[in-house]
Order: structure tokens, then sequence, then C-alpha cells
């Protein structure tokens, strides 16, 4: 299996790749398949948390090794999967290998993805510690599991390769999701991420074949040489020569990105997903698997720019989304669930981005928020780690200046001035903005550009929300209770934390501020706290590959990555793409940039993005932290009703949980038991009632039918004797 | 057996059979060792009669594994030929060959043998020399059946399965199990009696061939099929002479068999036979009517609809698509609000066979190899399902999920075996039922003429066409056939169905908090009936799913061999379907039906 030239069958243009891009996935399989036998030999220790890590470290070692040294497009050919051929013509083979599709897209996915999986594996081998035994193996392997799924999604050279890590990842989360799987709610967010996540699936499903039928391959290679084709019809202005079919290929796969990626409307299941540990949310509902649209769309990228709905579609879907999930992530008070409900809006950026011609600028912000948002979970996770599983902001004030908190305040501030993108000094900030001004520079979506910056205030004003409520301000703290009733059931893992608290905080929640006096949060240890370091100097560092090289046009060494990659788009070639969602220019007219006020849409954009964050910020500041002495009540209270019910409105989610359930899980249910009543008493019916015919015949000729058995084998065999025999006769 | 002895002589039966070294008894073994176990069984003191039955399956899965061994996967046509003459005169001989569909099946048979004796280990304590010998038998018939190269032969054993499984039901089964067994037998009896009428039918319009008829065919086919226009049983020259007949004849010939094998598949609306046989059945009853019974029903309308009547298939193949499609549908939405969980997996078997067959009657090569491939795949994580859920019933003798809950805390390894062949059966890639599932979604997919054709006009003049990009265009992976992307979408549909009812049967059973029925205490459980068993699985149990694990992960992660081997059995039955649409339809015949026509 490690013999990689024997494999390798990559023909045509692109090279055969290094051998050993094959580790990156097989290492964490081979973690998953030593967690599993740690589960099966009962390991207690938190040896499956090492193995987890040191495996994932050197996977990400393989990687940027593969980094250095991959140049253009190569192809690792690991084994033939489902390939086969019945004929030699066009169409009369399916090929779809192990083989890895190694460009600038998955150098920088799987960079990211290996990287952040190793110090996230690392936190919750403290976070976890109470789980040790069964738990925690259980918890690793799925932990690996994932890791290798999200390699085949990135690292496949054709979509059904992609569809298995697609849905991979997509057990994976099930499975983490349902991790505390005591609880029915956990039971209940996994199975609704499961099935929702498997909407998009089948539009995913339904993409892949009609490419296969209209361009007779499922391989990206091949895929792209066809599409060139169009792509120059494209360029000419001409897209109406394009056939329909290869304009829906892209709208397909874009629906199935849109449930991954927890876009309109199939975005409900993320912020449920909170159910799961936070490590979990951190890598998957955050930092990776959430990306697996955005990929999709930046790896099929060419099959995009020759639809003429499909990139206007992504750009309106993702705006939206990103409004949307900002205005609910304003009202909630579960800070983990603002944060997820700040990963759905950010994900609407990204696709926003991919929609408005900005692949680079996607990526980019996919690479900050990927390090930024699961410093976000990860600080919010000690705190809830800290504080007995409590995620309220209004029982939580003043954290950050608790003993043994500051690295976690440093985090959460880091991470939060990334995310509302602070100017000049943050990676995020640089990332939003190539979105917001090649949103603002694009004619025809100017209506996107103008919810994109409302959004980038909306932003600042939830997330600053979060951070002036529990982390400054006076201090006080209530614990929470989920965690207690875990630890209740493992006593165990309590040797560790000293404190005895969890006996007697149960009962005495009443009243005073500083909740139950033999409570004490207990601090972060050494293991997430340099998880957390670790992150922060890379939120910082993360500015260095976005603006580390003076490329012209671009993104530093992302926009390089992104230059060798099937997300590669050149807007002074193809200038006719840049607008055909508009009108149809003539061939040869140059690109027309919109302006900003008659600014330059870029540079505008570098001063009024960073000062519609300052405001967001401004606002948050005024309404949740000055003045304010509880951690209960803040100035907001008192402005809330000037919003009438529309603040109520958001605080349910606008409701759109219980319209689905109302438009679609009900009328299914109802359906589903008429289906089973007609199928009892119609369809079965029916039957009963032909065989009580004979049975009514039969009564006639009673003693013939005796009920034993052997008549019946007797009966047959006479049957057919006599059928013979009618047979012999007629033949002589 | 029914007028004379036979006489039996084995004689060769293809030329170049003298000259095949491999050893010709191979396949009877096969059915004759089952027999043999089961008068041994029957001899044998009661407490030997698992042993004895273990050993006898073994035996056969051994000679199954040296057939797939032997056989040589990659040549057309059928070999392991092996003749019996037997009631020649009449034209029907014991006639036995097996080409690669036949023969995975036939290892998928012989596979289940041992693992569903060994599940039966605590589970019969009663009547123990009966259950084993008939268990035998029943291995016997449904080998028989695979095997079968005589139509006569074929059906004896088609019928004959009948017996010894309504022997199981309504011996070994639960409380409804008289009604659910005879259900069973006069449902199934009363659908293959038309079957053979048109079985029957067949063989005698072969034996009305006029000479002239068939020089007009083509002269040479006398040399490869001697008993053309005699009266004659078997199956590949009947297959040449029914292709003769007209299209109404096909037509007609079509329906009575698919009486007899829809049935048996079971398509909707015939289906509901099988939910109150599954729930009824003793556990090793339900994995052989899931894994094998219900693969005789699509195994002969692969084997006999498809070849035989080829015209009327081309032309029906859309209303069956339609049946299979409200199966899915409609089934998979009757599995979601099942209490019982073993209807529950009943039922499911109507929507997975009704991906099935829309993959076969797809008509095109990724569809009914995907379709070949989920016989197998439905066997495997079915079959391990319900063992799974018999493992429950042994210790808590309920089935009924209001009833349990949670017991992925009392029984981990159990909980995990549960959940790793829901998600073989709910399709996820990397296990096996995707790649069958995958295959015949595409296979209804490319199926239609509207695509445009396979060749012709280069990528470039594609250009100037317009919607669906028909008309011309090239599209390389469209294959001729009437039933096209909506029927994939839409029995697409049943992929998220799937997941909302097996997942909801894990939610409840495996996960959630613990729910154990009234009165079942583990600590203090003086039930003689379940003492030997522990809290969770044993490793005899353990042992039975294994090995259906591994042939689920192995036929996931490489199904490359499989596939390959399908691809001759496939593409013959393909190019005979091909031929036949082009008397049908020639003007919509499209160039990639020509080519393969002309072939």
């Amino acid at each position: 299996m490690h013999d990689g030239a024997a494999g390798v069958t990559a023909a045509g243009a692109a090279a055969s790749g290094p051998w050993y891009a094959m580790l990156i996935p097989i290492l964490p399989l081979a973690g998953f398949v030593l967690c599993a036998l740690c589960a099966v030999f009962r390991v207690r220790s938190k040896l499956p948390a090492w193995i987890t890590v040191g495996l994932l470290a050197a996977s990400f070692a393989v990687t940027a090794a593969m980094y250095s040294t991959v140049q253009g497009t190569q192809i690792t050919t690991v084994f033939q999967w489902i390939t086969w051929s019945w004929g030699s013509g066009p169409g009369q083979s399916f090929t779809a290998n192990f083989a890895f599709y190694l460009d600038g897209l998955t150098c920088l996915w799987m960079l990211f993805v290996t990287g952040l999986a190793t110090l996230i594996a690392l936190y919750a081998s403290e976070y976890m510690s109470h789980e040790a035994g069964a738990g925690y193996c259980r918890f690793f392997a799925a932990f690996c599991l994932f890791v290798f799924s999200m390699a085949c999604l990135v690292m496949a050279d054709n979509l059904v390769l992609l569809y298995l890590g697609w849905e991979g990842v997509g057990l994976c989360s099930y499975l983490l999701i349902g991790y505390f799987y005591k609880k029915p709610s956990a039971v209940a967010a996994a199975k609704k991420a499961f099935i929702v996540n498997r909407i998009g699936d089948l539009f995913l499903a339904l993409g892949i074949m009609l490419c296969f039928v209209h361009f007779g391959t499922v391989e990206y290679k091949e895929m792209f040489a066809q599409a060139a084709v169009y792509t120059k019809a494209v360029s000419a202005g001409e897209i109406e020569k394009v056939p329909l079919v290869a304009q829906l290929i892209a709208v397909l796969l874009m629906i199935g990105a849109f449930g991954k990626s927890a876009q309109l409307p199939l975005y409900v299941w993320l912020p449920d997903a909170m159910e799961g540990p936070t490590p979990v949310s951190a890598l998957i509902h955050a930092a990776t698997m959430v990306t697996a649209g955005v990929f999709l769309i930046a790896r099929t990228y060419p099959l995009f720019l020759i639809s003429e709905y499909a990139m206007p579609t992504v750009a309106w879907v993702g705006a939206l989304t990103a409004l949307l999930a900002a205005t609910i992530g304003m009202a909630q008070f579960d800070i983990k669930r603002i944060m997820a409900y700040s990963t759905v809006s950010q994900l609407g950026y990204m696709f926003a981005g991919l929609g408005v011609l900005t692949s680079v600028g996607a990526a980019a912000h996919v690479f900050t928020h990927a390090v930024f948002k699961a410093m976000l979970f990860l600080a919010c996770g000690a705190v809830m780690h800290g504080f007995a599983g409590q995620l309220d902001l209004r029982k939580l004030s003043g954290v950050g200046s608790m003993p043994g908190w500051r690295i976690v305040n440093v985090a959460m501030l880091v991470g939060s001035l990334n995310l509302i993108g602070f100017p000049v000094i943050t990676a995020g900030y640089w990332s939003k903005d190539t979105i917001l001004g090649e949103a603002f520079a694009n004619p025809s979506m100017q209506g996107v550009a103008w919810i994109l910056l409302l959004t980038a205030g909306l932003t600042a004003y939830y997330t600053f929300r979060v951070y002036f409520r529990v982390f400054v301000g006076p201090q006080s703290y209530e614990p929470g209770e989920e965690l207690h009733a875990q630890h209740d059931d493992k006593h165990q893992g309590h040797a560790d934390h000293g404190h005895a608290h969890d006996q007697h905080a149960h009962g005495e929640k009443s009243g005073a501020s500083h909740g139950t006096h033999d409570f004490h949060p207990h601090p972060p240890g050494w293991a997430i706290n340099t998880v957390l370091v670790i992150l922060t100097i890379a939120a910082f560092a993360a500015f260095w590959p976005i603006k580390g090289t003076s490329h012209p046009s671009h993104l530093g060494y992302i926009g390089q990555m992104m230059d060798a990659s099937s997300a590669a788009y050149d807007p002074h070639h193809d200038a006719a793409m840049y607008q055909f969602a508009a009108h149809k220019p003539a061939p040869g007219e140059p690109r027309s940039h919109a302006t900003f006020f008659g600014f330059d849409a870029h540079k505008a954009m570098m001063w009024v993005s960073g000062f519609v964050a300052l405001i967001g910020m401004a606002i948050a500041y005024f309404l949740h932290y000055a003045g304010r002495t509880s951690a209960t009540h803040s100035r907001a209270d008192s402005w809330l009703p000037a919003a009438g019910p529309l603040a109520n409105w958001a605080k349910h989610k606008w409701y759109v949980d219980e319209f689905y359930d109302f438009l679609i899980r009900k009328p299914l249910l109802v359906l589903a038991h008429l289906f089973h009543i007609i199928d009892q008493y119609l369809v079965d019916g029916i039957v009963d009632a032909l065989g009580w015919l004979p049975k009514g015949i039969g009564r006639l000729i009673r003693p013939s039918q005796s009920g034993e058995l052997h008549g019946y084998a007797f009966g047959m065999a006479g049957g057919l004797a006599v059928i013979l025999l009618i047979v012999f006769l007629v033949t002589n | 057996m029914l007028y004379s002895v036979a006489k039996l002589v084995p004689t060769v039966a293809q030329a170049d059979a003298a000259l095949d070294s491999r050893p010709p008894l191979l396949l009877p073994m096969l059915v004759v060792v089952p027999l043999a176990t089961a008068l041994l069984i029957a001899a044998a003191p009661a407490a030997r009669a698992r042993t004895i039955a273990l050993l006898g399956t073994l035996v056969a899965l051994v000679g199954a594994l040296a057939a797939m061994l032997v056989f040589r996967w990659g040549e057309p046509g059928f070999q392991l030929a092996c003749e019996f003459s037997w009631l020649s005169h009449l034209g029907i001989n014991l006639s036995m060959a097996v080409d690669s569909v036949a023969l995975m099946l036939v290892a998928l048979t012989a596979l289940l043998g041992p693992i569903c004796v060994q599940a039966s280990a605590t589970a019969i304590t009663d009547r123990v020399k009966t259950y084993y010998a008939w268990l035998l038998i029943l291995q016997a018939a449904m080998t028989g059946v695979f095997i079968a190269r005589d139509l006569v032969l074929f059906y004896i054993c088609f019928e004959f399965t009948l017996v010894p499984m309504f022997i199981l039901i309504s011996l070994y089964g639960s409380t409804n199990r008289k009604k659910a067994a005879i259900k069973f037998f006069l449902y199934t009896f009363t659908g293959s009696v038309i079957a053979l009428a048109g079985l029957v039918y067949v063989a005698w319009f072969n034996s009305h061939l006029s000479p002239a008829v068939i020089n007009a065919v083509g002269a040479e086919l006398w040399q490869t099929f001697p008993k053309l226009g005699k009266w004659t049983f078997d199956i590949a020259t009947l297959e040449q002479a029914a292709q003769l007949m007209s299209g109404r004849q096909q037509a007609w010939v079509l329906l009575a068999l698919l009486a007899g094998f829809a049935v048996k598949v079971p398509l909707f609306p015939v289906h509901t036979w099988l939910p109150l046989a599954h729930t009824e059945a003793p556990t090793a009853g339900s994995v052989i009517l899931a894994g094998v019974l219900l693969k005789l029903g699509t195994y002969a309308i692969f084997r006999f609809c498809l070849p035989f009547c080829p015209v009327a298939v081309v032309e029906y193949a859309p209303l069956i698509g339609v049946l299979c499609v409200i199966g899915i549908l409609y089934g998979g939405l009757i599995c979601w609000v099942q209490t019982d969980v073993k209807k529950l997996v009943a039922y499911s078997s109507v929507a997975h066979l009704g991906f099935c067959i829309l993959g076969l009657f797809a008509l095109n090569h990724a569809g009914i190899s995907g379709s070949i491939l989920y016989m197998i795949n439905h066997g495997l994580s079915t079959g391990a399902l319900f063992l799974l859920i018999g493992m429950i019933y042994e210790r808590y003798h309920t089935r009924s999920m209001k009833e349990l809950g949670g017991l992925a805390a009392r029984m981990p390894v159990w909980a995990t075996f549960m959940v790793f062949f829901t998600m073989a059966s709910v399709g996820l890639p990397g296990l096996n039922g995707f790649v069958s599932e995958f295959l015949c979604l595409l296979g209804a997919f490319q199926a239609s003429t509207a695509w445009g054709s396979a060749t012709g006009i280069t990528a470039e003049g594609a250009l100037d066409q317009g919607l669906w990009g028909s008309a011309g265009a090239a599209v390389p992976g469209a294959t001729p056939g009437n039933l096209g992307p909506w029927f994939a979408a839409i029995a697409g549909i049943g992929m998220i169905v799937a997941a909302m009812y097996l997942l909801y049967m894990v939610g409840r059973i495996v996960w959630g908090p613990l729910v154990e029925p009234k009165g079942h205490d583990h600590a203090h459980d003086g039930d003689s009936a379940h003492s030997a068993l522990p809290v969770d699985l044993c490793g005899r149990e353990v042992g039975v799913l294994i090995p259906l694990a591994v042939l689920c992960i192995a036929l996931g992660v490489y199904p490359k061999p499989a596939l390959d081997a399908l691809s001759e059995p496939v593409k013959s039955v393909v190019m005979t379907v091909n031929a036949a649409r082009s008397t049908v339809e020639p003007s919509a015949m499209t160039t990639a039906a020509k080519e393969e026509a002309a072939q």
C-alpha cells in the first residue's frame, strides 16, 4: 500500500504526486484503529489522547512537506475504488479511485485541518479527562476518523471520493454531537444534523450523477479539461452556448454545499450541534467540517464559472445567511450558541466571497476564521469546563480578571477582535475586507455588499456583547449543572480536579450573586492554556500568509496557493465572466469596477469596514459594559422594548425550526401514519379478502384440507405432477 | 422424484467442459452436503444436532469458497457445468452451472448457513432436530435455485424453499406465527404458480417454433442451441427462443413472471406478507428471509424477465420504475412510524429492494451491476440487523421500542455493531451499501433517451446545443432507456427517509436514557432460558457478526473485483435488451445502442 509508484496511473497533464501524500489520511486512520483497540482492551489512561495528538502532528508534518514540494497539480493514486469498464467507448467506464488531487487548495485546507486538529486534540486531552475509559477512547476514535474523512474530502481527485469524505465527516459529526448519548437533547441534535445534511447530500449525489452523464467522468482533471471549452464561450460573452445541463451541475453541487456549510435554508442543524463536547464544536462545527461547502465550490470553481445562476445564488444566499444568523446571534444568551450563529454568519461571508468572484478572499477568510473561531470556542469551552457547564452570559461576569483566567481572557479578546475585523492589526480584518471590497467593486452585487457591511456591524455588536458581559466587569458567577450530573455519574474523573464542589453545589443555587459558596471555578490546566497561547500567536501570525508577499492583486501566500489550484480565477483574462450575471457585455469589453460613492471600492472598504466594526463595538460597550454592576442586568435591558417584537422573534430564532416542523416534519409524520394504515387495511386487506375467497369455497371440500404441513407439501408436489403430466401429454 | 428414479449418470454438458480439469461435482455437492447433513441430523441425537449442522454448513461454505477459487472470473458464460440425465424424454435434466452472479449469491447463501446455525444456539431449545434439519434443507433448496440451468429444476427448488420456511416460521416463530406462516406460504405460492405458467408457456413456444423462423434469425443458432424448436427446459435455449416472441407475447410472459417474482422480492404493492413473516419468524428465519429468500425474486427477475422478454421489459420499465419509487418512499415512511423494531427493519426491506429493482430496470451497466451488488449487500447488512435484534429479543423478550432504550449504556459492544450495521444500511460511503445504492441510482439517472447520444458530435459542437444538451450533442454518460433523472431524484429522497427511520431506531434503542422492560433485572435473573447469556454480547455472538462486518467493509472499500466479475453477465443482458430496444423504438434509438447492438 505504501508503494506509491505501483499504483500511480495518473495520465495526461497532471504529474504524479509524492507517495507520502497518502500518509496524510492514513495516519489519522491508524489513530482510529488504535483508539478502537484501546477501547477493546479497556485502556483507562490518557493513551488514546497521546496517540491521537502524535499521529495528527505527524500528519501535519507530512502536509507541510507536501506543501513544500508539490508544484502545480499532482495526483497520487492509492488504489482503484469504484472503477471498472464495460467497453472502450465514451461513458463505458466509471472511474472513482482512491486518489488524491494535490494542488494549492488541497495544501491550504489540509494545513489548517491537520494543524488545528492536532492542537484541539491536545486541548481535548485535558477537557475530556473526566471521561477517562471507554468514553475517552470513543471520543478520540471518532476524532481521528473525522480527520481521516476530512482528508479524503479535501484531497479527493474525484467527486465520489469527495462524497465519501463528505458523508464520513457527517457520520463523525453525528457520533460526536451525540457523544453524551444519555442526554435526549444531544441525541436529537445529532439526528437532526445527520438528516438535514443528508438533504444536501442528495443534491450533491445528483450533481455527481449529472456530472457523469454530461462529462462522462467524475474525475476533476477530466471534468475541468472538458469544462474549459465552456469557459472559453463564457469569456467570449456567449453564456447561452453552455448547455443548461452543464449549468445545472453547479446548482446541484451548490445545494449540497449549503447543507454541509449550514447556509439557508439548511442551516438549522448547526446551532443544535453545540450539544457536542466543545473541542468538537471548535474543530468540526467551526473550523473545518463546515467549511467543506466552501471547499466544494472552490474545488469545482470551473463549473460554477460557467453557470449563469449558480454564482449569483451563492452570493445572495451567503449574504442573507450572514445577516439572518447575525440577528439571531444578537439575541441569544448561551455563549456557545452565539458562537455557533456567528459561525453560520461567517460561513455566509465565505459563500458571498465565492459568489462575488474572490475565491482568494473566501479562502483567506476560511483560513483566518478557522484559527480565531477555534480559539473562541476553546476559550468558551474553558469557561464552560471551569464553571461546571455554565454558558449563560447573564450568569457569568468578570471571568477575565479572576485568578488563573488571564490566558483565556487574552485568547477571547484576540479572537473577538479578529472576528469583528478590528482594523489593521488583525488577520480577520484583511480577509473580511477583501470580500467586502470585492463585493462593492462588483456592479451586479451592490445589494450583497450592503448586506455584508451591515452584518459586519452586527457581528461586532454580538461578539463584544459576549466579551463585555462575561470577561470584564464585576466578578460574579453561578455554576451550571449540566456537567454536575455527569460528574456525579463518573466520580473517578474527579481525583485530579481537586474540587469538592460536586457534592454540594446542587441544592443551593438560589439567590446569592456568587452562586454557591462551596463552588470554586477551576481555571484551565497546562494543556488548555498551551493550546490557547499557540492559537493566540497563530491568530496574529495568520496576518503573514495573507500579507506576507507583495503579490500585485492577491493575498500573499494564500493568493499564490489559490492561483495554483482549481479555484484560480483571473479577472483580467476572464473579463466577461465578471459580470455575466448582470448583463451580457460585448466581447472584449473591459472589466468595469463599481465604486463606493465615487471612491475605489477596495480602498474605501479598508476605512469603512473598520469604522463599522468600531461602531458595533462601541454600542456593545455602551449597552453591556458601561455602568453594569451585576451579571444579570445591563443597560440593554431597558433599551430592549424599543425594538418591539423583533427582539423576541430573534430570540426565538425567527421561528424557523417551528416553521420547518409545521411545514415538513408534521405533514410527513401524518403521511407516514396514513401509509401505515393504508398498508394494513387496504393493501393487505385486499389480499386477505382474496385469501378468504378460496377459504369459503374450501369449506365445501374441507376433508382435503387437513391443515397438516405434509398435506401442503403433498399438494404442491401433486400440482407439479399434474402440470408435468399435461406437458408430457402435449408433447407426445 | 416424481415419476421415476432419476438416472444419475453425469454427462458432459459442453464440448469444452471435457477439457475442464476442474472438479465437476462441485456444484451438486453444494446441494447434496446440506441435504445429507439434514438426514444425519434426523438420525443423530438432539444434543448433537447443532454441532452436525454447523459442520455441514461449514463444509458447504468451504465448497462454495472452492467454487469461487476455481471459477474463472473474467470469462463470459456459465462455468462449472454439470448435468445429470433425468427425464430427458421430457427435456428435463438436472443441469447445473453458474455465472458470476449466481456464484456470488451461492456464496452468500453458504456464508449465512453457519451464521444462522450459530445464531440459533440459545434461541432454539425446543424440537432442535426438526429445526436444524429444515434449516439445512432450506439452504440446499436456495442453492439449487441459483445453480439451476434447467427450468424445472429451478422451479422445484424455487417452490421447495417455501416448505422449510413455512415450518421454521410456524413452529419456531413468535405469537402470531401461524397466520404469518400461512400468509407467507399462500401468497408467494399463488404468485409462483402464475410464474410457472409463464415459464411453461415459453417452453411450449419453443417447442412450436418452426425451423423456418429460426433459420430466418440465423442458422448458426442451431449449432449453439441444438434443442431450439424441440421440447426442452434448458434455460439457455429457452432464452434464445423467448426473444423470438412477439412484443405482445413477451408482455404476457413478463406479467406472469412478475406475478411470481415480484411477490418474492417483494415489490410494492405485493409486499404485505413480508412484514408479518419477518416479524414472526425466528431470528435465523428472518436472516435467511432477508438475506437470500428475497434475492430469489430479484435473481429470477435478472435471470428470466430481462433476457426472456426484453422487448416487454423495455416497454414496461417506467411502470416498474414507478412501483419501485413508490415502494422506496412508502415503505420508508412506514418504517418511520413503527414501534416494533423488527417490523421496522422488515419494512425497510421493501424500501431497499425498491432501489435494487430500480437499478435492474435501468437496463444499463451501472444500474444492473449496482442491483446485483445490492442483492449481496442487503443480505449482509439487513441480515446483521436481524441478528442484532434477535440478540436483544433473547435478552429482553420484547422488540418494542417503547420498552427498550439507551442500550448503549448496558451493552456497548452490541451498540457498536448496531451503529455500524445501521450505517451500512443507510448507505454510508466506505461501507458496502453505498456502492450498490449509488450505482442503482446512477443507472436510473443515466437511462434516458432525452439526454442525447453518447457519441457523435465533438465537445466543441456541443456548445451550439440548447436545453439538456440533447439532439446530437455529446453526452458521454447517457444510456438509452426511459427512466431518467426524475426517477433517480425521487428515489433518492429514499436516502433521506432511510436516514430518518434508521436514526430514529438507533436514537431510540441505542442512545438516550436507559430503558428496560418492567420486571427485567439483570442482577437477579432467574430465567434459565437466558441465564446462559451475559449482559453484553458473548464470544459466539460477536463471532457471528464479525464476518458480516468484515465483508461490509471489504465490499465498501474494494468493490472492484466484484464489479469486474459482474461485467460479463451484465454486458450480455444489456446487449440483449439494447438489441430488443432497436426493434421497439428505432426512431428513438441512440448511437450507443446501435453500436452495442452491432457488436
